[in-house]
């Protein structure tokens, strides 16, 4: 039961990842690689400031303001700039390596003496009365910390949904939607089309951030390492969330994302338990993005080949 | 007002592929005034209007438009005074939003953008009954994608996103071309009536010969990145089809002389 809860826990957490990637690819069709440098960075800041004593929220908000420069740097170098969009996430991705490590002052921090938001989420559920000891669960003993956390940031992630929903309805959001869909539509109509990007960039980095912050403060320790592969299990909660819920309407796509994102986190944790080499998760992660990405096309082509065999 | 002072424009000087597709051209158009632009093939019609939106900066020559240098300024800069419809149905509107969205977005061409709901209740009622005028049932599918529609549908959409707010100038660039022949027409009326209806200043480039003599009380002929006639008044409304088609000729048969032959021919009898 708790390897089930601590899956969902970090597969909630990772789906602030997964919406961040949904922004950069699918709204705006944007191959977003800083990605990978801004979770770590997100890590990065807020544990430097929680091992100096910062506020956990507080930490947790620096997170998503220091991702959000860096995706503004991203879209500033590829629409100001005129660098490959490809290349600029990387350009700076790479850089972040270096800033990430500075931050930190070395390549592991372990936060395990400093108050986190799970300290809060655990504090808060021993004020509302559970027992030190445990909790049943569907006849399972579950631990108050991990009930407490999972319960927090399962609400944290509504809360962030309802508003990233609202963000996109909104005449801001609209613009920025658009941007992404008709760009010379929208410039005619009087949106400055490089602002929207770096708008959206720093966003959906932001968001990236996030989740680093609280990865980081979820398994107690922020790690120079742990943005490799990042990007390719966001995408992969995103395309799981099409399978699940379409892409018909932007509120099921942001609910999708984060179900395709815990549903993965569930399946992986599944994987490893039943015995999965763990060095074989990001060659399997990847070749699950590419198997959803051509099964598609590949179906369509099959389907699309069969009457003519008919008319033949 | 619309004035464009001696503006050039060539693309990819110095190649091979060097295009003058602009040459000192100068227009003046007046408030209210409906100007239809046709031409050859890469006379520069397109470009003219492009020049004017913004869509590049010109090499020489100013532009002017209701007494602002707007020569400098960006396209989505200009867009706050410039409503525009594409020639490609799929130009002009966001294919995944929604038609309420896609107007709620034009709403607001050249105005800020905030945290406001882009899909109020008041704005709701107001869209339906704007919608309505077009006379294609669109009212009641305001929720569906703009991508389920066809390509009249989405250039009616397209026109009245450019005339929400009442633009100083509209430019329709060949917008029937891509339809069908009734869906081209109801598009042209629609054109018309709303040009009619709020005075607008327009200027649209068209190949229909129809068209470019029947609509508008000015007609502009451009040939080779110049404008070579120019009638409006009494003079256009008596323009008839035929004799548009005569000057066509008349210029495509000048273009068998060379141009330095041509050039001293028409000093020597013009």
């Amino acid at each position: 039961m708790t390897l089930v809860i601590g899956a969902l826990s970090i597969g909630l957490i990772l789906s602030v990842l997964a919406l961040g990637i949904y922004i950069s690819f699918r709204i705006f069709d944007f191959p977003d690689i800083t990605a990978e440098g801004s979770i770590t960075l997100g890590a990065a800041v807020a544990a430097a400031l929680l091992v100096s004593g910062v506020n956990p929220f507080a930490a947790t908000a620096a997170a998503f303001c220091a991702g959000s420069a860096a995706g503004a740097l991203t879209g500033v170098l590829h629409t100001k700039l005129k660098i490959n969009g490809l290349l600029s996430g990387i350009l700076v991705m790479t850089a972040l390596y270096s800033v990430n490590l500075h931050v930190m002052g070395k390549s592991n921090v372990p936060l395990l003496s400093s108050t986190t938001l799970g300290n809060y989420a655990e504090d808060a559920a021993r004020a509302l009365g559970m027992s030190a000891g445990g909790l049943k669960l569907l006849g399972w003993d579950v631990g108050v910390r991990d009930f407490s956390i999972l319960v927090g940031v399962f609400g944290a992630i509504v809360i962030m949904g309802f508003a990233l929903d609202r963000f996109f309805r909104t005449h801001l959001g609209t613009a920025m939607r658009a941007t992404g869909d008709n760009p010379q539509m929208i410039r005619a109509l009087g949106v400055d089309v490089s602002a929207m990007m770096i708008l959206g960039l720093a966003v959906a980095n932001g968001l990236v951030a996030v989740s680093g912050g609280l990865l980081a403060q979820y398994q107690g320790f922020a790690d120079v390492q742990m943005g490799i592969g990042m990007l390719v299990w966001g995408l992969a909660s995103v395309v799981i969330g099409e399978a699940l819920v379409g892409v018909r309407s932007l509120g099921l796509a942001i609910v999708g994302t984060i179900m395709g994102s815990v549903l993965f986190r569930l399946l992986v944790a599944m994987a490893l338990r039943w015995g999965l080499d763990p060095n074989d998760l990001k060659l399997i992660t990847a070749v699950f993005v590419f198997g959803a990405l051509v099964l598609p096309t590949l179906l369509g082509k099959l389907r699309s080949r069969k009457p003519q065999v008919a008319h033949a | 007002m619309l004035e464009v002072r001696q503006i050039s424009k060539t693309f990819n000087p110095g190649t091979i592929n060097e295009v003058r597709s602009l040459q000192e051209i100068s227009l003046s158009v007046e408030d209210g005034s409906f100007v239809t632009v046709i031409g050859t093939n890469g006379s520069g019609k397109s470009t003219l209007l492009n020049a004017v939106a913004g869509g590049f900066f010109v090499d020489a020559g100013s532009i002017h438009l209701g007494g602002r240098d707007v020569t400098r300024w960006p396209e989505h800069r200009r867009a706050a005074f410039i409503g525009r419809v594409f020639q490609n149905p799929f130009s002009g509107t966001a294919p995944s939003m929604s038609i309420a969205e896609n107007l709620s977005l034009a709403a607001r061409r050249g105005r800020s953008r905030g945290f406001g709901p882009a899909l109020g209740a008041r704005w709701m009622r107001e869209l339906q009954e704007r919608v309505r005028v077009l006379n294609m049932g669109l009212e009641s599918r305001l929720a569906n994608a703009i991508g389920t529609l066809s390509g009249g549908e989405r250039q009616a959409l397209t026109l009245l996103m450019a005339t929400w707010l009442r633009p100083e100038l509209l430019l329709l660039d060949e917008h029937t071309a891509a339809l069908d022949p009734k869906s081209g027409d109801k598009v042209i009326r629609v054109s018309e009536e709303i040009i009619a209806r709020d005075k607008l200043t327009a200027l649209m480039v068209t190949h229909a010969m129809s068209q470019a003599a029947t609509l508008g009380d000015r007609l502009i002929m451009m040939h080779r990145g110049r404008i070579i006639y120019d009638v409006c008044g009494a003079e256009k409304h008596r323009l008839r089809p035929a004799e548009l088609l005569a000057r066509f000729e008349e210029v495509r048969r000048g273009e068998q002389l060379d141009e330095t032959a041509a050039e001293m021919l028409k000093r020597t009898y013009i």
